[in-house]
């Protein structure tokens, strides 16, 4: 365009041209509003000590720099030590959860059973799944004194309620014509699970322990903290009396053993949902490949 | 077991065609086979009574629980009336503050973190491979461990219980936000790149209106996750409602202690019901 020219129609109706404006949108206002406002009325409110928060980066620089500059490989047999007992703490109570929910997830699938068990088990699930491992920890280590024991019971107890949940999902996800064709046939109830559910079922219910393995083995890592066995002892009493050498190999490990154990489990998940590499994955595979 | 009764079972069938025979049962596979001697290995290792395991008894599990024990008579006689007096009031407030700051906090940071952390929308390797290993650390140190090392660096209270669930918040609305951003249409993006949008042009008009709504929702789900967190964070020093039951539990006062986990308890499934019902709305 050019001041010389008189322009063109197409020019003109180009200038006239509005951009169409916003609409309002309240319901970003609101959203908005609630959320500064809440953080704001949070963060005014509540009792904590803002000032230090200036000296957090500097505090944590320090430590790190204590802990991965102080490290002693002398350290390293203990901490092992601690961590395996994590992951056998780990371990046993992901197989205490599998042998408890296993029935209870068949109690909890619609289409297995009726409409009573279905609703009382799906409540009885749900409240070990709400409390966390620690309170379950804290209440058994009256019973079963400071150590392993508690903090096994502890992840087999609130595991229980994630597995059975899933198992029972998974149940309900099964297909209905091996399920017709074994009732066809005569089958009893317990005959129709064992024949016509379990095969279904079977892979990706053990994937899930495994899964629940590699979450458990985090949380068992943390248990010591309150006395219940494993690597947590190490890492709170070495943290509360500054040893920060030895804490920071503790953590490595942790990190370390937590990343390996994932990666293999991983693997072997993988592989009991794919079945073995020569068979072609079909579209229920891809399904259960998205659940993890 | 309730089971539901089939009238129209009828009885086995009897006869089979002469002559037909079944057919072999196919051997198990090697792998069932190793999965099944290592699973029991482990087992054994881990709960055998000796230098590596840690001397898994049942009868001891049993003499526990039917032994009299001071936990379970608490629950026994549950005390409802602790929720009502003023220190389980200022926990459950001050649980409730920490995880709207940390979780609104967290996921403020966590969406460009999230959209670096996907190979779409990282402006380069460098600081794609930067982000993603900055949030693997994140991720693999547990909320715990987070306020264990925050209570030593700025004392304890509710600061450090803040600081950790803002960390674990990051952790967790990142690593799902990006799984999302791997998955949107590329459509949109492409539309931007055409018409010359500059990378951070692309990221506000064609990625981020695409994954908001997920956004959104794996914010809300932490803060589900934080309300629960923060049970815990008491346990070390970290403030919320963890320290009211830590309190009881070195009073001996299990009835109290219940009374309260009961109410944390109510707190978790209203708000995850409330939470569940909004996020379906926004999916």
């Amino acid at each position: 365009m050019t001041g010389t020219q008189a322009p063109t129609a197409a020019e003109k109706r180009f200038e006239q041209a509005v951009r169409p404006e916003k609409p309002f949108n309240w319901f970003r206002l609101i959203v908005t509003a609630g959320v500064v406002g809440g953080f704001l009325i949070g963060a005014l409110s509540v009792d904590a000590n803002w000032p230090r928060l200036t000296e957090m980066p500097g505090e944590l620089w320090n430590m790190a720099v204590l802990m991965f500059g102080e490290l002693d490989l002398a350290d390293v047999p203990d901490a092992a030590e601690s961590m395996w007992e994590s992951v056998a703490i780990a371990w046993l109570g992901t197989m205490i959860a599998a042998v408890l929910s296993f029935p209870l997830a068949f109690l909890a699938a619609q289409n297995i059973s009726g409409r009573v068990s279905v609703g009382v088990t799906r409540q009885l699930l749900n409240v070990p799944r709400a409390i966390p491992e620690i309170i379950f920890a804290v209440a058994l280590i009256p019973i079963f004194g400071l150590g392993p024991l508690a903090g096994t019971i502890a992840i087999g107890l609130s595991s229980t309620g994630t597995i059975g949940k899933l198992s029972a999902e998974i149940i309900e996800g099964s297909q209905r014509g091996p399920i017709e064709a074994a009732d066809a046939s005569g089958a009893t109830t317990l005959q129709r699970i064992r024949w016509a559910v379990l095969p279904q079922v079977m892979p990706e219910i053990i994937a899930f322990w495994l899964y629940r393995f590699e979450i458990n083995i985090r949380a068992s890592a943390v248990l010591g903290v309150v006395g219940a066995g494993g690597i947590g002892t190490m890492l709170q009493q070495n943290i509360e009396f500054r040893e920060w050498g030895t804490a920071g190999m503790a953590l490595i490990v942790v990190v370390l053993v937590t990343i390996v154990i994932d990666t293999v489990s991983g693997m072997i998940r993988r592989r009991i949902i794919r079945g073995p590499k020569t068979k072609t994955s079909s579209a229920r595979d891809t399904r259960t490949d998205a659940m993890f | 077991m309730s089971q539901v009764e089939h009238d129209d079972a009828g009885p086995p069938a009897a006869s089979t065609a002469p002559g037909a025979q079944r057919p072999k049962r196919p051997r198990p596979s090697p792998f069932l086979v190793g999965g099944f001697a290592g699973l029991l290995a482990m087992t054994i290792a881990t709960g055998a009574d000796w230098e590596f395991g840690i001397g898994f008894s049942l009868i001891e599990v049993w003499d526990g629980f039917t032994r009299s024990n001071s936990p379970m008579r608490g629950l026994a006689e549950i005390d409802l009336g602790s929720l009502l007096g003023s220190r389980a009031r200022d926990g459950f407030l001050e649980t409730v503050q920490m995880a709207v700051i940390s979780t609104i906090a967290g996921a403020l940071v966590a969406l460009p973190l999230a959209l670096f952390n996907s190979k779409l929308g990282a402006p380069n390797r460098v600081a794609y491979a930067l982000v993603k290993l900055f949030n693997n650390i994140i991720r693999s140190i547990p909320d715990l461990l987070w306020a264990l090392l925050f209570v030593a660096a700025v004392g304890i209270g509710a600061l450090p219980g803040i600081l950790a669930l803002f960390f674990f918040s990051i952790g967790v609305v990142t690593k799902l936000t990006s799984d999302t951003i791997d998955g949107i249409d590329h459509g949109p993006v492409e539309a931007a790149r055409a018409s010359g949008a500059s990378h951070l042009q692309v990221l506000r008009v064609a990625v981020v209106p695409q994954v908001l709504p997920a956004y959104t929702s794996f914010s809300m789900y932490c803060f589900e996750l934080n309300l629960r967190a923060s049970a815990v964070l008491g346990f070390v020093g970290a403030g919320g409602i963890g320290a009211v039951i830590d309190f009881y539990r070195g009073q001996g006062q299990w009835d109290r202690v219940w009374g309260v986990v009961v109410g944390f308890l109510i707190v978790v499934i209203v708000v995850e019901r409330i939470s569940m019902a909004l996020r379906r709305r926004l999916l």
